[in-house]
């Protein structure tokens, strides 16, 4: 099987260079073709990206793009389209995930882009989103209108199929000209997404384009790093770093770096009755997409009291993950993968030997691992593909000192307590940096408009342009029918 | 060989057919814990066919009823082998099975009842306290607790021992319930009349000859009969099964 990654309208498919990416997982291989453009294509396809979204695009009122977009993804939730065929069959070889957990996961992630959910994801950002087709009477005085940037250039990186799509379809809202760079490790959706669009609105399809360079790569970092008039940016800290040098300084760069998700369970979720199913929507979390996500759990901080002790609740998620090993298999791991599961657990397994009451549980070729430990520990990251550490607490505050220190990578926190409890400690972790409280079992998909890493995602892209009232008043004078 | 470095531990096992359950595990490439009451001899001979027949067997003296030397016994299988993958609870409380002078319900004291029901649930109560720290650990393990056809079918009332082994099937049933979330099973081999076996020796001809004639397959279980239902549920090929009972009867029981 061959497959071709990106979409460069204006470009010739046999003008342009392709480098050959193998995959296989599950008995099954594909080959990934990923243009590699020379710098005077990746100028051309800027320009020809910038003027197209500004003749056209830009026009566009962002209701019709909501329909537009709508639509695409209206065939990628219909299981019998023939781009959704292919993603339920290519995307589980590509990234290694189980079918299963590619078919339920793009369902569920998909159906936060429908007309509603993108209604609602404008609302969370502008009062008026008129204002990104007209000016709109600001409140001061005057009015206003918000304007994307003419060229937008993402770099997304990681492999949970789809990640592409949420800051794709923002650039989109706001009627940014896009450029997305995919990631190796999941290249194709935001490639086939755009196609789709330039199915359903041709014109709408000469506006965005997809492409890929090597990473190190630096001449093509260059060129759309200077091309870019914002550029969105996923990765580890020291990559962004990387990528920061070298952006211009009129450049707006908004980076979001990688996070370590957790969870707090109070006693209070703790009798014979609810811990079970708790356990099965932990476990749930921990196995969707391997941890890859910046919202996964990595830690777990239980409070003891409860009728079912942190070791206890332990032991039932690993139960549960035992049980998902079966119905969705961990993909395959790379060799450097496996050696970070190895060590990590390896580690943990050394310190158990000091007591101090840590319990490694299952066994050491088990595709999932759970610690638990007794003595209060900060949030460190895990060794991630279904490792878990779970840490018994006297209490959920005395949680809020064990991740403040890292609020750099604070994001996602799942919390399981009553209504009281939940708002007492969510204003704690906010406090501590955490931007998203959300329930067991949802901690891989945030909610449609959900504000990544607690920013405003189309608000951030825009520029206000504001005409001041006096403006306004002084334009009445110059009026032809002023009397 | 099903069970290479996999850890036994069968109750009761110096002879009869908890002999025959810790030989067969021995010869699937087991490490079977012969455990005996007081038969040293007998269990060391069980232990010794053991090596025979392929395996690694240790025998170790516990009264399975005592919980202090039931902990005691689990701490050594912890020591020498730092895993427990399998228990069968086959040790009972001495009882013959005598159809000729068997006591009725009105000749059957209480104490009877108690006796079996210490014998049968509250040995395996004893042992799976002390064995499960062990298999919750690494969230695995298999139980097979040993019942009787008696409980569907009492051909014969014997009223205190099937009490008690009807009481272990419910015991097994809600054990099966708790643990499966933690990846631990538990299941019943509920044979029916076994021949030969010390405490079979009673029974008679004609006794034996009625029941053969309601078997389908027409003859008495053997001890070795019992054993490949027991390593079944024991086994991984029976992963998917908890709180079953598994009859052992030759199809008198069909259930």
């Amino acid at each position: 099987m061959i497959e071709r990654a990106g979409h460069l309208p204006g470009l010739a498919a046999a003008e342009v260079a392709w480098l050959q990416l193998d995959f296989a997982a599950w008995g099954e291989s594909v080959q990934v073709s990923m243009p590699v453009l020379t710098e005077e294509q990746a100028r051309a396809l800027a320009a020809h990206i910038r003027e197209n979204a500004r003749a056209y695009l830009k026009t566009l009122p962002v209701a019709q793009i909501v329909t537009t977009i709508d639509k695409a993804i209206a065939r990628l939730l219909d299981r019998d389209d023939p781009w959704r065929r292919k993603a339920e069959a290519i995307l589980p070889i590509v990234t290694g995930y189980d079918r299963e957990t590619v078919r339920l996961g793009l369902s569920g992630y998909l159906r936060t882009f429908r007309a509603p959910q993108l209604q609602r994801f404008l609302a969370e950002d502008f009062v008026n989103p008129g204002i990104l087709d007209v000016f709109q009477p600001a409140m001061k005085g005057g009015f206003s209108r918000a304007h994307g940037p003419e060229l937008l250039l993402h770099i997304w990186a990681g492999n949970v199929p789809g990640l592409s799509l949420w800051s794709l379809i923002s650039g989109l809202l706001v009627k940014a000209g896009t450029v997305g760079k995919v990631a190796s490790g999941e290249p194709l959706l935001a490639g086939w997404f755009s196609q789709i669009l330039a199915e359903i609105d041709p014109k709408l399809g000469e506006c965005l384009a997809i492409v890929w360079w090597k990473g190190g790569d630096t001449e093509s970092d260059e060129v759309w790093l200077n091309e870019a008039d914002t550029i969105v940016a996923y990765g580890g800290n020291e990559a962004l770093a990387a990528i920061r040098e070298r952006v211009p300084v009129t450049t707006r760069f908004l980076p979001h770096g990688h996070k370590i998700g957790f969870g707090l369970v109070s006693r209070a979720a703790l009798d014979t009755r609810k811990a079970g199913p708790l356990t099965r929507l932990v476990a749930h979390d921990v196995m969707r997409y391997e941890q890859q996500g910046c919202y996964s759990p990595q830690m777990l901080f239980v409070e003891r009291g409860g009728k079912v002790s942190p070791r206890e609740f332990a032991e039932l998620v690993s139960g549960e993950l035992a049980r998902f090993a079966r119905t969705h298999p961990r993909r395959a791991l790379s060799v450097a993968e496996a050696a970070g599961v190895a060590a990590w657990r390896a580690a943990e397994e050394m310190r158990a030997f000091d007591g101090g009451g840590r319990a490694v549980l299952g066994d050491a070729g088990d595709p999932w691992s759970v610690v638990c430990v007794e003595a209060s520990e900060a949030l460190a990251p895990s060794g991630l593909n279904r490792t878990l550490k779970i840490v018994a607490v006297d209490s959920l505050d005395a949680v809020v000192p064990l991740v403040a220190p890292f609020r750099a990578f604070l994001q996602s926190a799942a919390v399981a307590a009553a209504p009281e409890e939940l708002f007492r400690v969510a204003a704690l972790l906010g406090e501590a940096g955490v931007t998203r409280i959300c329930a067991f079992g949802r901690m891989t998909a945030p909610e449609a408009g959900w504000h990544n890493d607690g920013r405003f995602n189309l608000l951030d892209l825009v520029t206000i342009t504001e005409i001041e009232q006096a403006a306004e008043l002084a334009a009445e004078g110059f009026a032809a029918y002023v009397d | 060989m099903k069970f290479r470095d996999r850890t036994i531990l069968v109750t009761g096992a110096s002879r009869g057919i908890g002999a025959a359950i810790a030989k067969a595990f021995a010869a699937e490439g087991g490490l079977v814990f012969v455990n005996y009451r007081s038969s040293t001899a007998a269990a060391q001979a069980v232990v010794e066919a053991c090596q025979a027949a392929g395996g690694q067997a240790v025998a170790i003296a516990a009264d399975v009823t005592v919980p202090g030397e039931v902990e005691a016994m689990v701490a050594r299988v912890a020591e020498e082998a730092g895993r427990l993958d399998v228990v069968v609870n086959n040790a009972f409380a001495p009882y013959v099975f005598d159809p000729d002078n068997r006591a009725r319900f009105w000749e059957t004291p209480w104490a009877s009842y108690q006796a079996q029901i210490d014998g049968a649930v509250k040995a395996t109560y004893t042992v799976c306290q002390a064995a499960l720290p062990l298999m919750r650990q690494r969230g695995r393990g298999a139980i097979v607790n040993m019942a009787t056809d008696l409980v569907a079918r009492p051909s014969i009332a014997y009223h205190d021992y099937t009490t008690a082994k009807a009481a272990l099937i419910g015991f097994s049933r809600n054990l099966a319930t708790e643990l499966g979330p933690l990846g631990i099973r538990v299941n019943c081999v509920a044979p029916g009349l076994v021949w030969p076996t010390d405490a079979s020796g009673k029974t008679r001809e004609a006794v034996k000859d009625q029941l053969i004639a309601q078997t389908p397959l027409g003859r008495i279980a053997t001890p070795e009969d019992v054993t490949g239902p027991v390593l079944f549920l024991a086994s991984d090929w029976s992963g998917f099964v908890t709180g079953q009972t598994l009859h052992v009867d030759g199809g008198l029981v069909m259930a």
